[in-house]
């Protein structure tokens, strides 16, 4: 490989990991994760809980999920894109809480925005732990206008009466213990879950 | 729509001294300032620029034209119309409330880039999409670029952050000085960064 070669692939894979926010494997460690922009750890309360907006989309085997049928249960609605880079980094730490917590009622419903099954499936294979809960496919965008979305990610936890009470902008990490205490009300069952410090 | 976070009034009594301070310097119109890039990467040269004000942070990374013409390619441009924004000098720019007073609100319309003299608004987001749309670029792709693009406004509560392109519309090359603006308790705040030198 030539210098410029080489630096053109060099150039290329930090255009990847800031567009991406992808690590940088065998780059000699020129991009870091201390590089990236931190991840939240918190929701924010919403002052007076709000009715949720309609939320109907298909998921990747074609199933119908329906927010209204989540009734009784809380739910995070996470808005997405596999190009975003903070949601790809976010969605691993959502999969944990989900696991950690869906025995007590949990649910999470991941909308994707604006791609094709095929790139949403290539890309969740890339994950671990890979995502088990509902990925839903809006190609058109059509829900955001509803839920106020303004950027890319942003994520909502709904109530078991189906409001929304709290809103997470920008990328989260979601199995920090500031987060699980702020959804324990939430959930099912007495008393606070244990709470690991080194889930991220 | 969900609705946007109140900040909760704060009594005469409880008003935090670093508060009063922040107010005290934005009533005698002191911008907080930034002119060095914090980081450099190693390989490319790609520098990062960061400003804090008033528990606002604002940070802009240079992205290389190849950079993000690769993007859009991928997302669906034609080269020649993925080339035109690849030229217009663009920036991964990261704006986050990490500690502001209450919510913060931007809108990148009173924001402003002054070169040689002269003060200039940033490209809207509408005229890039008029653009693209002229140029028959397609419509998923179009939705990917309204998604990667800084949202043309929004509200932070403190921990809520955001990350996207940024494009000011010079040539590449070109140096100039970045003005930010946003609205926390009732107040303009001002966040500068100098000398930015757009990527070749």
């Amino acid at each position: 490989m030539s210098v410029a070669t080489s630096d053109a692939v060099r150039r290329s894979r930090l255009g990847l990991v800031l567009l991406l926010g992808l690590p940088l494997l065998g780059s000699g460690g020129a991009v870091t994760a201390a590089d990236l922009p931190a991840l939240s750890h918190r929701f924010t309360t919403l002052p007076e809980p709000v009715t949720a907006p309609p939320l109907r989309l298909e998921d990747l085997d074609g199933r119908r999920h329906d927010l209204t049928e989540l009734r009784g249960r809380p739910v995070i609605v996470n808005f997405w894109a596999t190009w975003c880079p903070p949601c790809r980094r976010e969605m691993p730490s959502l999969e944990r809480l989900y696991q950690q917590w869906r025995e007590r009622g949990l649910a999470v419903l991941a909308v994707d925005v604006g791609e094709d099954l095929e790139t949403v499936f290539a890309f969740t294979g890339q994950l671990d732990p890979p995502p088990i809960f509902p990925l839903l496919l809006d190609p058109e965008g059509a829900t955001l206008e509803a839920w106020g979305v303004k950027g890319l990610p942003t994520s909502f936890l709904i109530d078991a009466q189906g409001r929304v009470v709290g809103r997470a902008i920008g990328g989260t990490e979601f199995d920090q213990p500031a987060i699980l205490e702020h959804l324990a009300p939430y959930l099912s069952g007495a008393g606070t879950p244990n709470v690991q410090d080194d889930a991220h | 729509m969900i609705p946007h976070i109140r900040r909760s009034p704060a009594g005469p009594g409880n008003v935090p001294r670093r508060a009063v301070l922040l107010a005290a310097a934005a009533l005698i119109g002191l911008p907080a300032a930034a002119a060095d890039p914090i980081r450099r990467d190693p390989d490319t040269g790609a520098a990062t620029w960061e400003v804090q004000a008033q528990g606002v942070t604002l940070s802009i990374t240079q992205l290389l034209p190849d950079q993000v013409l690769a993007f859009y390619v991928n997302r669906g441009f034609a080269s020649d119309a993925a080339a035109v924004f690849a030229g217009a000098c663009v920036f991964m720019t990261v704006l986050r409330n990490q500690a502001a007073p209450g919510e913060i609100d931007f809108r990148l319309t009173d924001w402003e880039i002054r070169q040689d003299g002269e003060t200039r608004r940033l490209p809207a987001l509408e005229d890039w999409l008029k653009q693209w749309e002229q140029r028959g670029v397609s419509a998923p792709a179009r939705l990917a670029f309204r998604w990667a693009q800084l949202p043309p406004e929004q509200r932070y509560a403190p921990g809520e952050w955001n990350q996207g392109m940024l494009a000011t519309g010079l040539p590449p090359g070109s140096r100039f000085d970045l003005i930010a603006r946003w609205q926390t308790a009732g107040q303009t705040q001002t966040g500068r960064i100098d000398d930015v030198r757009c990527n070749e």
